[in-house]
């Protein structure tokens, strides 16, 4: 038996085998849950498994110091470590294994099964066969969950199973073994995500194996090992800048040649990853030079000194032979600018600028963009960028755009923007009639650069512009608001320049509420738009890390929005609340997953609260209760639909969010009862249903129970009726503070989409006029489970019908069901032809619900899923 | 079985490689170079050493084959000698563009030895055509059945336009010849590329053991802008190369930046050779750098824009130009005259190779920064012109040679065409960091490598069976074990230990036997050894008797 082909996995486990001897006191009550007989303690039968091998077997080498071993294991307490180290890992994990296998058995055979066979067969003697295990393991752990704990063995056992493949003498077998590890690697990241902070040694690690893979003599086994070296998280910062030099940095801590004391094959040690992207960009085909940079540009996020390095190599690129690879290293700058991470030096700049009028318009455009986002250290930069621009644009006077990146290249630098107009002022100011002709290219620039100065971030400094700037840019004012996109309205803006200038007022109006007193407030949020516009229309896909970014900016937005409530400006709060709405929605079209589901629910979120400001100032302005549907009501209404939506459209809710939802029901309740007047039993009953939900989520201590839900309890628990509530509402609504969580663990949006079958109002569906017809829809659903009820509400003006929705029969995962049916609806109304309206609604089960009858329906406690879609029909007689 | 390796050549130096492997008794030459430092009978290896040791009569005999790995003199320059002279006719083996080029090399340094030293002419152009007439031509990857045992095959090796490097199979023992190799991709050839292969050895250039080149790009900037500077200031360029490879690496780089900056300055190439060779690259555009493949059907990148025709009296032509010359090194011809004409003025510019030979006027240059060179006795140059080094090298650097050590993992590794100290700092290196066991050895020193042979074996149906069986309990107990706790024990448990017996008998086919199938097959009964208390010398008696009955029948086994 030899044990050189024993994989590196089996080894890490090999040791805590013998660690777990060095802490007898953890290992019974351990094994304690696990039923008695159903398998014998470990470490018995792993010698029974593996006979004592008396050369070189590494757990017996650490079991000479099982001291040493065990302290080592003890110094690093990281998440792996906690895995390799635990006596009997899987035991441990297996009464939850239990619990979620509990509700598949049957239907699922266990993925270990599946893996364990695909192991087997990846060890085969025929290299097609060993290639197709390999991709059969990629998709069971494809398929396999993240964060669910019936894939953590899954993920070491594939990736076990590739480190040892990964010399194999077949490219096929090779091109296999890189995108299982890359695979292996993001399961291994999203689980760190989950966990908690971790070393990334194994990241490391697994960095270096792939690197060593970017140096395949095989094309394709490069090209998808520089793609899978792109989609690393977590490496160290000494590794990455190790990939962009050829010579080996010493590095005094010797961490990653040593993991856990396991000493790494020489292989594995640092200077394989050594100048891989040096190799990559120098690469004789341009596919592997096209996925060596996009890897550069993408890798750039985690380090900036990494960012900085990279950035001289991807510009050496700009004179690489083949346009695809040119234009690939642009994307990959305009990567590296959106996240900020691009500082662009002296140096470059000529290499650069020289782009800007390269033959090639994708080329041009692509350039531009970038300098659109860049930071030029110095004026000089600043200016013969502009200048460059400017050229750029003589020559290529259709593309208007460059105004646009004119636009944002000054507002990022107001200083020197703001120099450039005291210079264009001077110029305007000494030149004769006639001899400025604004038509000039180089005076439009200019002027467009300098009015953008206002906008910049040096709010430090007051940058005050030349009027008379403003009074020529009046003139430009279509190609300003062009520049500016399509936040900004025409008529404002020319208010706004007509102020500026100095000029008497055409249209005395709104200057003050757009631009006035909340001028920085105004900007702060046009500039945000404008920066997520411009990242959401260039970059398809946002990843996390970005739209993170940008929904922290967004709600320390609204956070100071609901402070401004404070002093009663609710106009101002409300036009920014619905700004940073839309911004969001934008984001949230272009994400997906959990990121996706949270932006929707923070949109829901952002709703809510712009519904409680609203509510507010009406129940402030007018104290008088009055009866009847009133603007409150229907307000309130709204707001409880909002919150409930918040509740139930989402699966997954973590404790943070689903605390946050519950206060703002508090709030929405109190709001309801402050509107009334009066305690209603339902509502109180409802408060006190809130509270105890409240007190439940906190007990643990992971959250605090808010100053304002402690309150209320306060108050209400000293008074059952609630009347002390009402007379406090103002009081305590005072203490509600916006406190919005950016941590969503595994969020899931429940949605539905509805569709009818060839209809439209062109081609309206026949029927008998009081004869049932039957409607046929095909229904598409996200993130439903089989304990959801759902309806089908069916609405002809004010008659409704409701169908429950069997989806048993849909096909999809977990994740995705959709199927087709045919509804009936029972009733057509006696008229020549009718709109039906039809929309999916959902019960919201184990809520605030007040009202338990049914009428054969739902309760009356739902939320809409779907949009709401219109059915056209028309009598057959009239077709 | 062993590899033994005899190093003729290019052991802990540069030049005349020529290394003979003898591989389970099938002697093979790689390389068949001449060093271009020595006059003397340093020159060439040295042949009649190695026949006098191997104790056979001639060459033929002793050789099953000749690979040369490209046409770069210090690799092929020994050949028509060889041949010719000491009398060589077995198979000779090189790609289709070294056979192509090798004749212009030899013929191009056939004639310069003979009109700048007037040496004694060692073969005559007749020689190298009829030398070149017995080579057969092999394709990339083509797997050559030299003989019975023996089997080659060439891989692509960058370095030059058909530079291979050489694989080698005997039986079991496998080996590979680098020859001169390039990892790095330059613009008109691609990089070196090779399978992993199960080897025993791989025998490597070192040209750079130590150095750690950067990016080319940095590089390719830093000449252009060089010589931008030069031409611009009225200056001449000398570009001293090789003929082939370097030169129209470099040229298509200038063609490249005199296109992007619209300059008229004319470039020359000296000899009719690299004109000659630039046809041929033209045709032989299968073995040159992917891009070119990709393009070469809309523009040629051979067919150079910018270079002018030349006649040796411009030389002394006033104005700036740019000028490729052979030799390299300036070790004679026409490099060497330009270089008389040009080094004095301060305007003119020389760009060296990375590396030069001891001993020629291009080593002088580089180490330090000499400002009179002494070519003999009555022969001194003033340099005051510029000297930019250019490290474009068409070889490998350290980190090129441990990737493809790393990438193939051979069980013991040579290192050749280096110099001393590079290469025990390589040895050191791949022992270290490999783990693998590392030689540099002398000229005409000899390694031997043992090498693993595989012995095929029969067996019986009932040692099959019994093996079958053990898997399936063992794979049954892993299904226990999976259901108990999980996946952990999956990987690298497929492997066991099975017991059995290996007969080897005279004249038959070894043979895995069960234990218990062993008495019947070699037709005996079963002993048994019963001990009872006895004296000493009755323990002794009885253990004797039965050693006797044992021998008495012959008994050939092996026990496992």
């Amino acid at each position: 038996m030899s044990n050189t082909k024993q994989p590196i996995s089996n080894r890490l486990r090999s040791l805590p085998v013998a660690s777990g001897g060095g802490l007898p006191s953890k290992t019974p009550t351990r094994r304690s849950p696990l039923p008695a007989g159903e398998a014998p303690p470990l470490p018995l039968l792993h010698q029974a498994l593996h006979p004592p091998n008396p050369m070189g077997d590494p757990h017996l080498l650490s079991s000479a110091h099982p001291a040493a071993a065990a302290a080592s294991a003890r110094k690093h307490p990281g998440p792996i470590d906690e895995r390799f180290s635990d006596p009997s890992p899987h035991i441990t994990k297996r009464p939850r294994v239990a619990a979620d296998a509990a509700a598949t058995v049957g239907s699922a055979p266990y993925p270990e099964e599946e893996v364990r066979s695909l192991v087997i067969m990846a060890g085969g003697i025929y290299p097609l066969a060993r290639a197709e295990a390999l991709r059969g393991l990629a998709a069971v752990l494809e398929k396999a969950g993240t964060g669910c704990c019936d894939g953590a063995g899954i993920v070491e056992c594939c990736y076990g199973c590739a480190v040892e493949l990964m010399r194999d003498e077949d490219e096929g077998v090779r091109l296999a073994v890189v995108r299982l590890v890359g695979l292996c690697a993001q399961k291994f990241a999203a689980r760190m995500d989950v966990d908690a902070k971790s070393d990334g040694d194994i990241m490391d690690l697994i960095f270096q194996q792939l690197s060593s893979m970017a140096r395949d003599m095989c094309t394709k086994v490069r090209i998808e090992a520089f793609g899978a070296l792109g989609k690393m998280q977590r490496v160290s910062d000494g590794v990455l800048l190790q990939s962009l030099s050829k010579k080996v940095i010493k590095t005094d801590t010797m961490s990653g040649t040593i993991i856990k004391g396991q000493k790494l094959p020489p292989k594995l040690k640092i200077p394989c990853a050594a100048g891989i992207f040096a190799h990559g960009i120098e690469d004789e085909f341009y596919q592997v030079r096209t996925a060596a940079c996009t890897s550069l540009g993408a890798l750039a996020k985690f380090s900036s000194q990494y960012a900085e390095k990279a950035l001289d190599l991807l510009m050496d690129m700009m004179n690489d032979d083949t346009e695809t690879v040119r234009l690939q290293t642009l994307q990959a700058l305009f990567h590296m600018a959106t996240y900020g991470y691009l500082s662009m030096q002296e140096k470059h700049m000529h290499m650069f600028l020289g782009l800007l009028v390269d033959a090639n318009a994708l080329i041009r455009n692509a350039a531009r963009k970038i300098l659109g986002l860049v930071n030029l250290p110095k004026l000089q930069m600043f200016k013969s960028a502009i200048d460059c621009l400017i050229a750029s644009l003589e020559k290529n006077p259709e593309e208007q755009d460059i105004y646009g990146i004119l636009f944002s290249i000054g507002k990022n630098h107001g200083s020197f923007s703001a120099n450039i107009a005291k210079h264009l002022a001077k110029e305007i100011a000494t030149a004769s009639d006639g001899e400025l002709i604004l038509d000039r290219p180089r005076v439009k620039a200019l002027i467009i650069v300098s009015i953008s100065a206002p906008f910049s971030d040096d709010k430090h400094k007051k940058l005050d512009i030349p009027s008379i700037i403003f009074s020529h840019a009046i003139s430009l004012l279509g190609k300003v608001s062009c520049a500016l996109g399509e936040e900004v309205n025409q008529d404002s803006l020319l208010s706004y320049l007509c102020h500026k200038g100095g000029m008497p007022l055409w249209g005395n109006r709104s200057v003050s509420v757009e631009f006035g007193e909340s001028e920085s407030c105004k900007v702060e949020t046009v500039e945000v738009g404008e920066q997520i516009e411009n990242t959401a229309k260039a970059t398809k896909c946002l990843d996390r890390v970005l739209v993170m970014q940008s929904v922290e900016s967004i709600l320390q937005t609204v956070e100071g929005a609901w402070t401004m409530r404070m002093s009663c400006d609710v106009c101002e709060a409300r036009t920014i609340l619905r700004t940073c709405k839309e911004e969001l929605k934008v984001l949230a079209e272009n994400s997906s997953g959990s990121i996706g589901a949270f932006l929707s629910f923070l949109c829901e979120y952002l709703d809510a609260i712009r519904l409680v400001v609203e509510l507010w100032q009406l129940i402030q302005l007018d104290n008088s209760y009055t009866v009847g549907l009133t603007a409150p009501d229907i307000l309130l209404e709204k707001l409880n639909i909002s919150v409930r939506r918040m509740e139930c459209c989402y699966a997954g809710l973590n404790r943070g969010l689903e605390v946050q939802v519950m206060e703002l029901a508090l709030l929405a309740n109190l709001l309801g009862l402050s509107n009334i007047g009066a305690c209603s039993k339902a509502v109180l009953s409802k408060l006190v249903w809130i509270i105890n939900r409240l007190e439940g989520l906190c007990a643990d201590g992971s959250c605090e129970l808010s100053d304002f839900s402690r309150e209320i309890k306060k108050t209400f628990e000293a008074d059952h009726i609630g009347s002390a509530l009402i007379r406090n509402i103002h009081t305590s609504v005072e203490l509600f503070r916006l406190k919005p969580t950016t941590d969503f663990g595994a969020l899931k949006a429940i949605s539905g989409v509805l569709q009818v079958c060839d209809n439209n109002s062109e081609n309206p569906q026949s029927y008998i006029c009081g004869l049932p017809v039957g409607v046929s829809f095909n229904i598409s659903l996200w993130n439903i489970s089989s304990n959801h009820r759902l309806w089908l509400h069916m609405s002809i003006g004010e008659s409704v019908q409701h169908t429950f929705l069997d989806f048993s029969s849909f096909e999809g995962d977990g994740e995705v069901k959709s199927g087709s049916m045919v509804v009936p609806l029972n009733t057509t109304p006696m008229a020549h032809s009718f709109v039906l309206r039809v929309c999916l609604i959902m019960e919201c089960y184990g809520g605030i619900s007040s009202n338990q009858e049914r009428h054969g329906g739902p309760s009356d406690c739902v939320v809409q899923l779907s949009d709401e879609l219109d059915v056209y029909f028309v009598s057959t007689g009239q077709r | 079985m062993a590899i033994e390796c005899l190093v003729l050549g290019a052991g802990q130096e540069v030049g005349k490689s020529c290394v003979v492997a003898t591989i389970g008794g099938k002697r093979v030459m790689f390389d068949c170079g001449m060093h271009m430092g020595y006059h003397d009978r340093r020159h060439y290896p040295d042949f009649a050493r190695a026949l006098a040791a191997w104790g056979v009569p001639d060459f033929t005999s002793a050789l099953a084959c000749v690979v040369i790995t490209h046409f770069h003199l210090d690799h092929i320059g020994a050949l028509p000698y060889f041949t010719e002279v000491c009398g060589y006719h077995g198979p000779i083996y090189m790609t289709y563009p070294t056979k192509a080029l090798a004749p212009f090399m030899l013929e191009d340094y056939r004639k310069v030895t003979m009109d700048q030293r007037g040496e004694a002419e060692q073969y005559s152009y007749e020689d190298i055509l009829r030398c070149m007439k017995k080579v057969i031509p092999l394709d990339l990857k083509q797997t050559v059945q030299v003989d019975k045992d023996l089997v080659i095959r060439a891989y692509y090796a960058g370095h030059v336009l058909g530079a291979a490097m050489i694989y080698a199979k005997v039986g079991d023992a496998a080996m590979v010849y680098t020859g001169d190799y390039n990892m790095t991709p330059d613009r008109h050839l691609g990089a070196a590329q090779i399978d992993r292969l199960k080897l025993d050895l791989l025998i490597t250039e070192s040209t750079y053991a130590k150095t750690i080149r950067d990016s080319k790009h940095a590089r390719e900037r830093e000449f252009l802008k060089a010589v931008h500077k030069c031409v611009s200031g009225g200056g001449k360029v000398l570009i001293p190369t090789f003929a082939l490879g370097r030169a129209q690496e470099l040229c298509m780089l200038l063609d490249d930046y005199w296109e992007r900056m619209n300059l008229k300055i004319p470039i020359y190439f000296s000899a009719g050779l690299t004109i000659q060779a630039n046809m041929y690259y033209k045709m032989l555009i299968g073995w040159t750098s992917q891009k070119i493949k990709d393009s070469h059907a809309v523009h040629n990148p051979f067919d150079f824009k910018h270079v002018c025709h030349f006649e040796r009296s411009f030389i002394n032509n006033p104005g700036p130009c740019v000028l490729f010359a052979t030799p390299g090194m300036i070790s004679g011809g026409f490099s060497l005259e330009a270089f008389k004409k040009w080094a004095p003025s301060n305007k003119n510019l020389i760009t060296l190779p990375g590396y030069c030979v001891a001993g020629t006027v291009g080593h002088k240059l580089m180490s330090g920064k000499p400002t009179r060179i002494d070519l003999d006795k009555d022969t001194h140059i003033d340099v005051r012109c510029q000297i930019h080094q250019l490290a474009f090298s068409p070889h490998t650097d350290s980190k090129g040679i441990m990737d493809l050590t790393e990438f193939l993992s051979p069980k013991h590794v040579i290192l050749v065409h280096g110099e001393k100290p590079q290469m025990a700092f390589l040895k050191e290196r791949i022992e270290s960091e490999l783990g693998i066991p590392c030689f540099y050895p002398a000229n005409n020193e000899s390694v031997s490598i043992p090498t693993t042979d595989n012995l095929k074996m029969s067996t019986t149906e009932r040692f099959i069976t019994s093996c079958a069986a053990e898997q399936g309990k063992q794979s049954l107990r892993k299904r226990n074990l999976i259901h108990g706790t999980g996946t952990s024990e999956v990987n690298g448990c497929d492997e066991a230990a099975v017991e059995g017996v290996i007969l080897m008998e005279k004249h038959k086919a070894p043979k895995i036997l069960c234990e218990d199938e062993l008495a019947q097959v070699l037709g005996m009964e079963r002993h048994l050894v019963q001990f009872e208390a006895l004296g000493s010398s009755g323990i002794e008696e009885a253990v004797e008797l039965e050693f006797k009955r044992a021998e008495a029948a012959d008994l050939g086994s092996d026990g496992k």
